[in-house]
């Protein structure tokens, strides 16, 4: 499988929705993410004119927020904790297991598209640590067996 | 026949263009309004200031120093590098930058606290710099140094952190350093703010945040237009001007004025061992660029040390030119001229004065060919006489011209801008109507090509060629149906033809403007409305005065400004820029052949006396020669000399070859002249002058703004100064008293024409003044003029497109000087034709592809680049490069003859070379 490519029809149908609203560019990047799973670089442009701005600034925006992707990422992005409180928990051991098992250092992802590794600062979940999310769902107390399984689970979805 | 695509766009009218609009004050940048008078204490000192300034800003007026890397008063603060920190009694620490001063504040700039912070911060911008001061472009200027030094900071003392990035230097004209950025985002707001082009935006976060193209592209890829005010701007290394050579720093500055467009923006010059080794804008909040400036004044002043440069007097010996001492040259040249009058009369003299030269300089050589030998065949080269364009506003009845500053164009209702590309011609004028836009002042741009301007604009109409005065004729007409009822005003209704007029739009075939004109009629209405109840401005330029039909659109556009209630004569509705730093200068100087120094009609004998008496010689009342009948003459064999002063009317004018001809049959060609050029090679003497920045002198520029600037460096080798040279001669034939010094000839200036009483006067601003006599005149009052009958423009099967020239930003007028600068060649912009890629498909072109563009006087070849916002039957052929080889298209005729095309749009066809 390859990174789908870019539905322009449908990233043009997204900025129109929301063409001049005002406040209306974190939105849009949200429904565009949501969309296509990163915002495109070639979507940069339309959006700028979109919204009277220099696209020089739209990127400035993209990649000030972290949640925010400017290259497309797998259906399945895993976020592995190692924030202060899951790192006294042993989540590196939990890192090192998911690049064995993932076959992906931080940051890569996989040819397939189907998974993108990442690691955050704190899920603010500490009581649960040590702590992971695989797209919006949180995982907590993991274990090495516990991270297998819940693998597989989104390996045969 | 052009395909309909011809499109129209026009924006929602709440639609401000680009940008929010953040307010720029005109003086300051900041958004500021003084209220009241406000007390407070910095310093033990206690100070008054307006209310709403910043304690930096009431610090500054006080004369007391505050160390800032972020600030600037032309830019919006934001407080981003707290080196300004202040304290209050508090205790408390703010940025002063970003805090209002107010009522009984009372603060110490340098107590022991803020000195322990403000140190912290430099050592912490410094541990994350490269160690690299000593070989730093930014040498002595780099503010960082500065303020280190003044802090007594030598060792930061902390772990280093270096940037690891590698600089971007493919460009010919900047060095991008990120690693030496200290993120005071300086260059992002004047990219935003001043030039408002967006080409850099911060990017990423933190550490890693720097600012960047978008796509991270370098910058030649990106939209920067280079035009370097970021790198003025830049506080560190960060930002620096490319050199091709060691040059080392300025030894000497000298203020200055740039010497291309008739922007005239204020600079400083830096020299080192005679020669200019830096350009930056003098950033006084009183000039017209305040601290921006273009490619060309940044750049492109490389030119003046070209090789290519004219540093001794030549002559022409067996067919060849030689050396030749400058008083055997003079002689020569004294001697030959004279003798030429006395054999074939004064007639047989032609002076083609300078759009590049001083005032003084315009003003010595026209009495020269007034006052000795007796002929008003005086005129300028450039493409875009001045001369041309004034006459035809004067057509209009409503004033001759008036002086105002390009920064009232961000104080104005609505701005209407016709037939100019400003960002490649004069791109300070651009800055100016971007801001404007971005303040919310609606903006229309009417122009075949979709300019950058107009991605601002509220309303775009893209117009086809030769069909302006019909558009806005229909958007009259429109005005005319009313909004709510309002209808004009008394002053407008009671004016002459105002009936007629009235009637004649009433009968206007709205339908067929449309067709003709391939603007849809949804985009007219809005602008009619956008329109309603404003007093526009109408910014002008040659894409209109050398149209074919250029009469019929200044009536149109005049017609249109008197309904909308504007009635007043004086040109304040209307603003002409001018293309070449001195257009205006030599025109006032009288570098024309049907009026005096002063605009003033030569035919009128009390003008003529009035110089008679001054100069104490008879005048000729027949009008001279202008510059293409001149050149005519030369061809016929009736015009046996000419004196070409500053002027390349070979690569100029329309025709090369047959101007070239037409020189070559004269007697005698003098060329007074800084670089070896297509027209200095067919002299029979060559007279080496200097270059703005190796002389004293003054400009005119677009504005009326009279600037006075002395030499940065001396005349290369043997040249000299332009005004020494003219006084030479006048001595050699024994009129010396004619001429003098820049000071003496300022005063008979400032004495003889009124306008120019400002001249002499060595302090503050200088302005062309208002004539004082006009507007009395019944002749004068404005009246409206009828409308043209519909017509489709012409069609020729055999040539089915339609040429438009362009300007870029790289080069000024036929390119002459900018072709010679090294830092212009290495970027090799070729200056593609451009085309629709409709065109392009229908006659199986492909981008990159090369073509021949030809139109019933010539040809040029070039690569095609194919250009989306253009619309079909539409070639676009670049000025300037290749020799200016696009005046090939062009028949040599001026506006009188049949067959004239215009100096804009021609008609021709279009083939393919060999792959
Ligand atoms: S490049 Fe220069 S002007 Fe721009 S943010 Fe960095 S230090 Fe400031
Ligand atoms: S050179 Fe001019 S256009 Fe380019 S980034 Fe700098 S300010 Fe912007
Ligand atoms: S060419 Fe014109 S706009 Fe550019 S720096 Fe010179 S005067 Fe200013
Ligand atoms: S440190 Fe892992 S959730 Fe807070
Ligand atoms: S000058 Fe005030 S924060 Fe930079």
């Amino acid at each position: 499988m390859k990174a789908r490519e870019v539905d322009r029809g449908r990233l043009n149908a997204i900025i129109q929705e929301s063409r001049g609203e005002k406040w209306g560019l974190i939105p849009l990047l949200q429904k565009v993410q949501e969309e296509f799973g990163y915002v495109p670089p070639v979507a940069i442009e339309p959006i700028a004119e979109a919204f009277n701005l220099f696209p020089s600034q739209v990127q400035g925006v993209i990649t000030f927020y972290a949640g925010f992707s400017l290259e497309p990422k797998g259906k399945y992005v895993v976020r592995v904790c190692r924030g202060t409180a899951c790192h006294v928990r042993g989540s590196r051991s939990i890192l090192r297991l998911m690049r064995k098992e993932l076959g992906l250092e931080e940051g890569q992802t996989s040819e397939d598209y189907q998974f993108t590794l990442e690691t955050v600062a704190c899920l603010g979940a500490c009581f649960l640590a040590p702590t992971m999310m695989v797209n919006q769902t949180y995982f907590g107390k993991l274990s090495p067996a516990k991270v297998t399984s819940v693998l597989d689970q989104y390996r045969k979805a | 026949m052009h395909p309909p695509d011809t499109q129209a766009h026009c924006f929602a009218e709440d639609s401000p263009g680009f940008g929010n609009g953040s307010l720029i004050d005109e003086n300051s940048g900041k958004g500021t309004v003084a209220l009241e008078t406000i007390t407070l204490t910095i310093n033990d000192k206690v100070i008054n200031c307006p209310s709403g300034i910043s304690i930096l800003q009431a610090a500054r007026r006080e004369g007391i120093k505050i160390p800032t890397l972020c600030d600037h008063p032309a830019l919006e603060s934001v407080g981003a590098c707290r080196l300004c920190l202040v304290e209050d009694k508090g205790g408390r620490l703010m940025a002063s930058c970003v805090t209002p001063a107010s009522e009984g504040q009372v603060l110490k700039t340098d107590s022991p606290r803020v000195l322990a912070h403000r140190k912290n911060i430099v050592r912490l911008l410094l541990a994350e710099h490269p160690e690299s001061c000593l070989v730093c472009n930014k040498g002595n200027r780099c503010d960082l140094r500065a303020i280190a030094a003044s802090l007594g900071i030598g060792e930061t003392n902390l772990y280093p952190m270096p940037h690891a990035r590698t600089m971007e230097q493919a460009n010919p004209f900047l060095v991008r350093d990120l690693t030496k950025c200290v993120l005071c985002g300086k260059c992002i707001r004047a990219d935003h703010e001043l030039v408002v082009v967006g080409a850099i935006d911060y990017n990423r976060r933190g550490f890693l945040s720097r600012p960047e193209t978008v796509h991270e592209r370098p910058l030649e890829e990106s939209t920067c237009a280079f035009c370097g005010t970021c790198v003025s701007i830049c506080p560190t290394g960060a930002l620096s001007v490319k050199n091709a050579h060691f040059v080392g720093t300025p030894e000497k500055e000298k203020s200055s004025v740039c010497g291309f467009c008739g922007v005239g923006c204020s600079l400083v010059l830096g020299s080192a061992a005679g020669r200019i080794v830096e350009v930056n804008p003098a950033d006084e909040p009183s000039t017209v660029n305040g601290p921006t400036l273009c490619l060309r004044g940044h750049f492109a002043h490389d030119y003046l040390h070209s090789e290519n440069r004219l540093t001794t007097p030549r002559v022409r010996k067996n067919g060849e030119l030689e050396d030749i001492s400058w008083n055997d040259a003079v002689s020569r040249v004294a001697e030959r001229l004279l003798e030429i009058r006395e054999k074939h009369g004064p007639q047989s003299i032609g002076f083609l004065g300078s759009s590049k030269c001083t005032n003084e300089e315009n003003y010595l050589f026209q009495k020269m060919a007034r006052a000795v030998f007796r002929t008003n065949n005086l005129d300028t080269s450039g493409m875009a006489p001045a001369r041309a364009v004034l006459e035809e506003i004067k057509g209009l009845k409503r004033g001759r011209r008036s002086t105002a500053p390009l920064k009232d164009l961000e104080k104005t209702d609505l701005l209407f801008v016709m037939g100019v590309d400003p960002s490649h011609s004069s791109p300070v004028l651009a800055y100016h109507l971007k801001r404007a836009s971005r303040k919310g002042i609606p903006l229309v741009v009417v122009d075949p090509r979709e300019i950058e301007l107009a991605r601002f604009a509220t309303c775009r109409l893209q117009v086809r060629p030769a069909t302006d005065a019909l558009l806005l004729n229909g958007i009259a007409a429109l005005l005319r149906e009313g909004v709510n009822g309002r209808r004009y005003g008394d002053g407008t209704t009671s004016l002459r033809g105002f009936a007629e007029h009235e009637k004649q739009l009433a009968s206007l075939d709205l339908n067929e403007v449309c067709r003709l004109s391939g603007v849809g009629e949804e985009a007219l209405e809005r602008t009619a409305k956008l329109l309603r109840g404003k007093r526009p401005i109408f910014v002008v330029g040659r894409g209109v005065f050398h149209q074919k039909a250029c009469r019929d659109t200044m009536k149109a556009l005049s017609n249109l400004s008197l309904l909308t209630g504007d009635t007043g004569s004086g040109r304040s509705w209307l603003y002409a820029p001018t293309y070449e730093n001195n257009e205006a200068g030599a025109w006032d100087m009288g570098v024309s052949p049907d009026t005096l120094p002063g605009g003033k009609p030569l035919g009128a004998k009390a003008f003529r006396s009035h110089w008679e008496r001054a100069w104490d010689v008879m005048l000729s009342p027949d009008p001279g020669l202008n510059v293409i009948r001149m050149i005519r003459e030369a061809e016929k064999g009736n015009l046996k000399a000419l004196y070409v002063m500053g002027e390349n009317p070979v690569r100029a004018l329309p025709q090369p070859e047959y101007v070239t001809r037409a020189l070559e049959n004269l007697e005698f060609l003098v060329v007074q002249d800084i670089l070896d050029n297509e027209t200095s090679r067919v002299a029979d003497v060559i007279l080496p002058g200097a270059a703005f920045s190796e002389k004293m002198g003054s400009f005119t520029n677009m504005e009326g703004r009279i600037q006075r600037f002395e030499a940065a460096v001396p005349p290369p080798g043997q040249s000299k100064p332009d005004l020494e040279i003219i006084n030479l001669l006048l001595k050699e034939m024994g009129q010396a008293s004619l001429g003098g010094s820049v000071d003496k000839l300022r005063k008979e200036i400032a004495k003889l024409i009124p306008e120019y009483g400002d001249l002499p006067s060595s302090a503050g601003e200088a302005w062309v003044r208002e004539a004082e006599s006009e507007g009395t005149d019944p002749q004068e009052e404005p009246l409206f003029f009828p409308i043209p009958e519909l017509k489709s423009p012409e069609h020729d099967d055999a040539f089915p497109f339609t040429v438009i020239l362009r300007s870029f930003r790289a080069h000024l007028g036929s390119g002459t000087r900018t072709s010679r600068s090294e830092r212009v060649e290495e970027k090799g912009w070729r200056g593609e034709v451009e085309m629709s890629a409709r065109d392009c498909e229908s006659l199986g072109i492909r981008d990159g592809d090369r073509i021949r563009v030809v139109s019933p006087h010539g040809a040029v070849e070039r690569e095609v680049k194919i250009e989306t916002g253009l619309s079909s039957g539409l070639v676009v052929v670049p000025r300037a490069f290749g020799d200016n080889d696009a005046m090939n298209l062009f028949p040599f005729k001026e506006r009188k003859e049949s067959n004239f095309t215009g100096w804009i749009t021609c008609p021709a066809r279009v083939e393919r070379r060999a792959r």
